[in-house]
This record gives C-alpha cells, structure tokens and sequence, in this order.
C-alpha cells in the first residue's frame, strides 16, 4: 500500500478576531459550499464566532499544535494582544486575516485620536450619554464577590504584525473568500506558498489594471466630488470624473467589486508592493491632478475633499509610516 | 546585494566647517556605525592629496561605497564622482553630505552644528548603502540649428553658428527681422545710430547661404530630444517643411508694456502723452512735434512705467533710465531752448560707459525730479487755458520735499519691457520653465546662464529678462558656442538618473503622463502601461511622485534610498514623540 492512499492527517485550523467587526469571520462562511472542503481537510480547534472554546483551552493546547491560523482585527486592547501572543506560540503559521490584522484597517482610524479623546467623547459628550459623575471604565473593579477585571485599553491601535511574528497577510475588508480558498489550498498542500512576510491572495498590480472603466491621461480636477453629488456615468475612470477613487494605489485581487457596482475604491486592499505608505502615495497623486493657476484656488480645490486623513488612510493608519496623529 | 563598505571622509575645508564642527568627532561617532570599513578627516577634501586619499583607501581597504562629508554637491559632487570612479568603482556609489552651505555657514553653536552634522553623515551613510551603479548614456547631436526669433540676439547667435559652417533655420513671427533694436532711433551710450549697427546685421542674416530664413512664422510644437528635435513649419512658398535639428536657441525677446492702466498718467487720454518708443518713432521720422503739429516747449521724461511697482512689474527694466538720457541728447540736438524734466525714482547707471553718460547728461540743461515709487505716482492733468502750456504734471517733489507742478507739453514714458502674451505657447513647445514674471529660467543664475533644464534648449537675449544690446549679443554667443561645442563633439551626455516604468507594477492610470514636464511618458496600449523615453526624461522625480502605484523608479532617488536617508537622520538625535 502506497503512503499516497492514506489519507492525510487533518490539519487543525484556528480562526480568531481581535478588534474586528465580524465581518472576516462572515467572509470565511462566504466559502459556501467549499466550506465543507476546509472542513472535510480541517479540524476548526478555535473559532469564538461558531464554538465555544474558552481560551484556557488554547491556552492548554501544545505550542505549534495549530497547524494555520486565521487572526482578523486589529490588536486595540490587552486581551487582542495577549490572544496574538498565545496563538503566535501555539500555530505554525500564523497569517494576519483581513485588513484590520494587515494594516489596522477601520479600527486603526482611532490612531487620529488619544485613548484620552475617545473615552472623553465617548463616556462624556456624545449625544446620547448621560453620565453625570463622569464614571469611566476601571480595569479593576472589586465587588463582594471578588475582583472583576476588564481588558486595558491601549492608546494606540497596532497591526498583528507590530504585536507579533506573522507569516502572510491576506488584505481585504473582508477578503474574498475565494482568494481564502486558494490560500487554504497553497498552506495544506504547501504547493505555491511564496515566501513568508508576502501578501498573499491579492495581485502585485493595482485595481485599475482590471477595472473596465475608460482611463486617459485626462485626470484633471478642478473641484472633487462625493460619489452622491454627481451623476457617475458608468464608464469613465471615477478620478477623472473628480471622485476620489483609490483604485490606482490599491492592490488587485478583490475583483474590483465596488468599482463594478458604480462605487469608488476604498482601499481595503491595502498598498502594492512598491509602495511605503498608501494614503502619502495617493495623496502625492492626487496633488498632481489638481487644475489650480494660484495657490490660493489650490487650497479651494482641497477644501473639497471631505476628510482627507480619514480617506486616504481609511484602512491603513497603523501600518503606514504615518502611523498616528502625533498629540 | 554585496555587503556595504564603505568610506567615510569628513573635510575641514580649511577652518570653514573645523571651526564650527568637531570633524574628528564626527568621524569617529560614525566609525562605529555597520558597514563602515574607515572614516577620516582631512583638511580639503577636494585637494589633489584629498582625492589621492579616497582613492588609495578604496584600493587598499576594498571600500565599495564612499561617503564625503563636505561643502554642497553642486560645488564638488562631480569631482568625487570623478576619483571614486578612477578607483574603478561606479561614480554613483557616492554620497555626499553637506555640512558647510547647511550647517557650518549657518550656525553658531559649536556643539549643535556637530550633532548636526553627525546626523546629516549618519544619513548618507545610510543612503549609499542603497546606491545602485548607473551607466552614462550619450547621444548624437543633429548638426543643424533652429533659432527662434530674428531680433538682434537671434541674429547674432544665427550667424554665430552659421559662420562656423553650420546649418540654422531662424523663424521669426514677423515679416521683418530686427526685433526692438530696429525700433530704435540711437543708441546709448555713444549715440550711434541703431539703424547703422542693425541693418548689415539683417543683410548678413538674410544672404547667408547657412541660414535659411522662415518669417511670419511660427513653431506650435518641438517633439523630440537634446541632439534629436523635430518640428514642422508652414510656409507660404512651400507648404509645410519638417525640419531636425540638434539644438535650439530662444531668442523671443519682448514687449513693451501697454501704461494705458496707470490711471495717474492719463495714456491714451492725452495725446501728448506718449511711450518712449512712440518717441523712438518720432526721433526717427525727425519730427519732434506735439499731436497740434506745434514744437514742444515742455518735455517730460518719466522714468519706471510700470517698472519697480509691485502693481505692475516688481521687477526693473534696466534700459529705461539710459534711454531716457538718451532722450534728452536727442531732445537737445534739436531744440535747443526746450525745458526738459526728467521724473526719475532712481537714477540705475551700472553699466560700462553708464555712469559718464549720465554725468554728461548733467550738463545738458535739464531738471531733474524725483519721486518716491512707493508713495505716490506723478499724476498728469489738463493745463488751464491761461497756463500757457499743454499739460501739468502734480507730483511731490522727492529732494525738495515740495509739492510742485510741473508745466509739460509733451511726456515720453519709459515703459516696463514685459515678456510677451504668447511665451505659454513657446514654452509649451520647446519645454523651458518661466519664472514669476513671465522670462524664461536659466539652468544656473551664475554659472549656467543661457542654458536651460531642457537640454539643446537655450535662452537668449530679452525673453531671460530685461536687458542691452551688448548683453543679448554676449548671450547670443555663448549659446552658439555651447551649441558648436556639442555638434563639434558629435555627441552630447544625457542624464543619468532618469525615471524607468517598472512594467509588472504598472497599473494603466495614466497619471504620469501628464504631470510629465519633459514629454517623456507615453502609454503602450499594447502593454496596457506607461513607458518613459530615457533620453527625455531630465530624473525631476516628479512621475515617480506622482504615481499612485509605486511603479514607477526614480533612479537614484528611490523610496528605499530616501527612507534609509530620513531614518538615518532621525537615528542619532532625535529622540522619538
């Protein structure tokens, strides 16, 4: 009997959120029917969203006994960053899911602000807060009980690769999950996996290498738009329409489906190879095609770009040399 | 990548940089640093002994990368390119910090200025382990030459190069040569006639069997590169003719300014008051004469219309006021009893023969009025019937401190010389640069003045800025003999550090290609990416910027080599937010 016809062994798969939204974890349900492939090959040892497996259980399991792990969200508190390093010790490969994981992604928005102005806002001014006393968060909290303790919340958000070693990275907000099962496929075969520190499941060219949409050199913008507050023709490279697309700094791999639904790019895929920081190279870009005889109309044409930061930094704050407004 | 050794030479430069910066501190902090195989100072760096120095420790201590810390690259970049390369080590695994012109010159406490300088070192250091070795490319150069305006710089650069038994095609958009100086009546400061000196001048250029001569012309566009240009142009005889030629020289001149906006001096408005080369006019047809046909018995001369006033020009015109000295000899051989007013803001006579000329002026019999530019502006009015003259000019009195009016029958303003409408256009075609007033840029104020970033592409005469007959001529010259230098040579030296499309990266954008000052981006349908033309390309940096993908690779200035320069700067001081 040939080694061949025995069937391998399972391979043990663990998939975790730190600071996420959920939406990574739906993504790894978007596999549909090949869900049942990943299970038929994996053994799901840790999943918070589907089982229910405390974390003295993984923190039980023998050091690189998960054979692949899937960690999405970024790392915003204790409990993120002690997960990082129980699971960094626990799997052979260790893969940041998601642009949370990858680049800080929505979460990593809150590095334009202090832990100080979030709790303020948050616990203090919003609307909808009522809390004369102004009681804040303890991470320590005794009652008759005992000692009730909650996760510390850290001043700055971090990518899963500034708390630990990670091996890949899948960008995406969320991945698609069919790049998900090519990726799966690669680290269970270990047939085409590149080497460790690559992005993996996306391209190495831009969106605007698959986009259908028309593109000249005629990117020239005298004022810039919302998407709600021009009529999209449907076939004109949004940046020339003067919509913020970030298409062109953005890595392929997504199938450029907002674009295909007549919505500018966002960026989810995070930056192509060659490039240092996503949000300063579009930026750069951007300055280029503004249509201005004066400084002054060059600081009216900016003015119309709603929340430049937010934008150009959307999913990648943390991880761009940027890294955070400085206080 | 072999693993970096690298030289760290620190210059004294005398006591220029030793006297503000500790230099053996300097090279012995650094010495410390990986990668660093030697570091030295020595006190002139750029001294033969200083090269010897560099170039035996790159033999002796198998250095692959040199770091000079000294005075600015535009200085001796060059020089040390030169002696790293006679060590046999390709000239761009060099770098160098400048610690005179941005540290030394510049502070006075001894201790910063060091630790500044260790962080500016520390930064090359970290650069040049990311240098890459580049090859020098080179071109041919078309023999012929096209000239780009007939006025006296065009037609002395034309027969410049024509004399040397060389091709020009000399476009002019009018249907005469002579530019302003055929405008003229006399000339200063010797009061030749301008006619005499620019008439054989137009025949020469005119017969030449060297210059073929293209009048109401004009070019829309110039494709191509240094040594390698290309353009058409319509004429009336032939039809359209392509022409190539290796260089070009723009000789555009310019144009006097309109003062019919200086609401204060009535242009256009009063007959009588006319511009100074109306008066040209007048003093060439020999008839001094009001607009009633009557002789003048008031004259007034104003000097800066339109000049040295941040309403109109900033800037000075520099022929005005030895032209309006001129007026007065002119005024003066003809009418001999006439009261002539010259209404100056500042006497300028810097030029060779000026200053006698004006003191000559002095003894011509006439008044000379001064006025504050800044405060107020002569303000010109009908005279009364019972005046008994045309026109009064009220205005204060600078040296006398009086307000006083001045009786005038007639006034010549010495109008601001301003580029012209359609320098845009020119630019657009051959690709130069202007400057906030509109003149074409030089390469280097000083020590490349008719030259541009544009290679092949030359300034000369007026269209740089404002200026005499013998300085457009000098510049004529210079550029001819830049021009016959190359075409002597048959080949000129392009840059090196040019942008290249890394084509897998490359997205289809587009972005580049317009930002692109040169003409040197097209895009290739076929590859569905951009391609950059390496010979136009002048390395501005400015597509590799502006590219959104990170596809494109400035060549010596990646963003790997700059980032390891800026980390290297923040490592040693700078102690993090």
């Amino acid at each position: 009997m040939s080694d061949s016809s025995i069937p391998n062994p399972k391979i043990k798969l663990a998939v975790y959120w730190g600071s996420a939204c959920g939406g990574c974890c739906v993504s790894v349900l978007d596999t549909h029917e090949k869900l049942l492939d990943i299970v038929n090959a994996a053994d799901l040892v840790f999943w918070p969203i589907a089982m229910d497996i405390k974390y003295k259980d993984v923190e039980a399991m023998a050091d690189q006994s998960i054979d692949l792990t899937l960690f999405n969200g970024a790392v915003r508190n204790s409990e993120n960053k002690h997960m990082a390093e129980v699971l960094r010790k626990k799997s052979k490969v260790l893969v940041a899911y998601g642009a949370c994981a990858y680049m800080g992604g929505i979460p990593g928005l809150a590095n334009f602000h202090s832990r100080e102005e979030i709790f303020k806002r948050v616990y203090e001014e919003s609307e909808s807060t009522l809390n004369p006393d102004k009681v804040r968060p303890v991470e320590e909290f005794e009652v008759k009980e005992g000692v009730l303790k909650i996760p510390e919340f850290f001043n700055d958000v971090y990518t899963l690769n500034q708390v630990v070693d990670v091996d890949y990275f899948i960008p995406g907000c969320p991945p698609q999950s069919e790049r998900l099962v090519e990726v799966f496929t690669a680290v269970i075969t270990g047939i085409g996996l590149p080497p460790k520190g690559s992005v993996v499941g996306a391209l190495e060219k831009t969106n605007c290498d698959e986009c259908l949409r028309k593109k000249t050199d005629n990117k020239v913008i005298k004022r810039f738009y919302r998407p709600w507050e021009i009529e999209d023709d449907k076939e004109t490279c949004f940046l020339e329409q003067g919509v913020i697309c970030m298409g062109p700094a953005t890595r392929g791999g997504c199938g450029v489906r907002c674009v295909t639904g007549h919505s500018p790019c966002r960026g989810c895929y995070g930056p192509p190879p060659n490039s240092t920081d996503p949000g300063a190279k579009m930026m750069s870009s951007i300055g280029t095609m503004i249509d201005a005889d004066s400084p002054e109309e060059i600081d009216e044409i900016i003015e119309t770009i709603v929340d430049p930061a937010g934008l150009f930094y959307r999913f990648s704050l943390p991880g761009s040399i940027l890294g955070r407004k400085v206080l | 990548m072999e693993e970096p050794r690298i030289g760290v030479y620190v210059c004294w430069c005398g006591t220029n940089i030793a006297k503000m910066v500790d230099v053996e501190q300097v090279a012995d902090e650094v010495s410390k640093l990986p990668h660093v195989t030697i570091s030295k100072t020595y006190k002139y760096m750029c001294s033969d002994p200083g090269q010897e120095l560099i170039i035996k420790d790159i033999r002796g201590h198998k250095l692959n990368r040199v770091v000079v810390a000294a005075c600015s690259p535009r200085i001796h970049e060059l020089t040390f390119r030169k002696a790293v390369e006679k060590a046999g080590i390709n000239p761009y695994l060099f770098e160098m910090a400048n610690i005179r012109e941005q540290n030394s010159w510049v502070h006075t406490d001894r201790t910063e200025a060091t630790s500044k300088a260790l962080d500016l070192v520390v930064a090359a250091i970290r650069r040049v382990q990311y240098h890459e070795p580049l090859q020098k490319r080179s071109v041919n150069v078309d023999p012929a030459t096209l000239v780009l305006g007939g006025g006296i710089a065009g037609m002395a650069a034309a027969l410049e190069i024509a004399n040397a038994g060389k091709q020009v095609y000399l476009v002019e958009k009018t249907d005469r040569l002579g530019g302003q100086v055929a405008k003229f009546d006399l000339t200063f400061p010797y009061l030749s006639s301008a006619r005499q000196l620019i008439q054989p001048f137009i025949q020469r250029t005119e017969n030449h069997p060297n210059i073929d001569l293209f009048l109401n012309t004009e070019i829309k566009e110039v494709t191509g590169y240094i040594g390698n240009f290309k353009s058409k142009v319509e004429t009336a005889e032939n039809g359209t003719i392509e022409l190539n030629f290796g260089n070009i020289i723009v000789a555009v001149g310019l144009k006097p300014f309109n003062p019919t906006v200086i609401s204060e001096y009535g242009y256009g408005q009063f007959p009588d008051v006319i511009t100074s080369l109306e008066f040209e006019e007048m003093l060439s047809n020999g008839h001094l004469l009001t607009k009633y046909g009557k002789e003048p018995r008031n004259i007034a001369i104003i000097h800066c219309v339109g000049s040295r006033n941040k309403k109109y020009h900033e800037y000075c015109s520099r022929v005005c006021c030895m032209a309006a000295l001129k007026f007065v000899h002119e005024i003066r051989a003809c009418l001999s009893s006439a009261n002539i007013f010259e209404i100056y803001a500042d006497m300028r006579a810097y030029g060779k023969g000026h200053e006698e000329f004006y003191a000559l002026t002095t003894h011509k019999q006439i008044i000379f009025l001064m006025y504050d530019q800044q405060e107020s502006l002569p303000v010109i009015r009908q005279a009364n019937r019972n005046d008994n003259c045309n026109m009064i000019i009220e205005m204060d009195e600078k040296l006398s401190g009086e307000s006083i009016e001045v009786p005038v029958d007639m006034v010549v303003l010495m109008v601001n010389m301003e580029a012209h409408e359609n320098v845009k256009e020119v630019v657009r075609a051959v690709g130069v640069s202007l400057c906030g007033n509109q003149f074409f840029i030089e390469k280097h104020p000083k020590l490349d003045p008719v030259a541009t970033t544009t290679g092949g592409v030359f300034i000369v005469g007026s269209c740089q800025g404002p200026k005499d007959i013998p300085d457009s001529v000098a510049q004529a010259r210079a550029a001819a003999a830049r021009i016959l230098a190359s075409i002597a040579q048959g080949s000129v030296a392009v840059e090196v550090t040019t942008a290249s499309v890394i084509e897998h990266l490359c997205c289809g954008c587009q972005t580049c290609i317009r930002v692109c000052p040169y003409d040197a981006i097209s895009y290739n349908e076929e590859k569905q990416a951009s391609e950059i033309n390496e010979v136009l390309c002048k390395g501005c940096g400015t597509c590799g910027s502006a590219c959104p993908a990170g596809a494109i690779l400035s060549k010596h200035f990646t963003d790997t080599q700059i980032l390891a320069e800026i980390t290297g700067i923040m490592s040693m001081s700078y102690k993090g937010a």
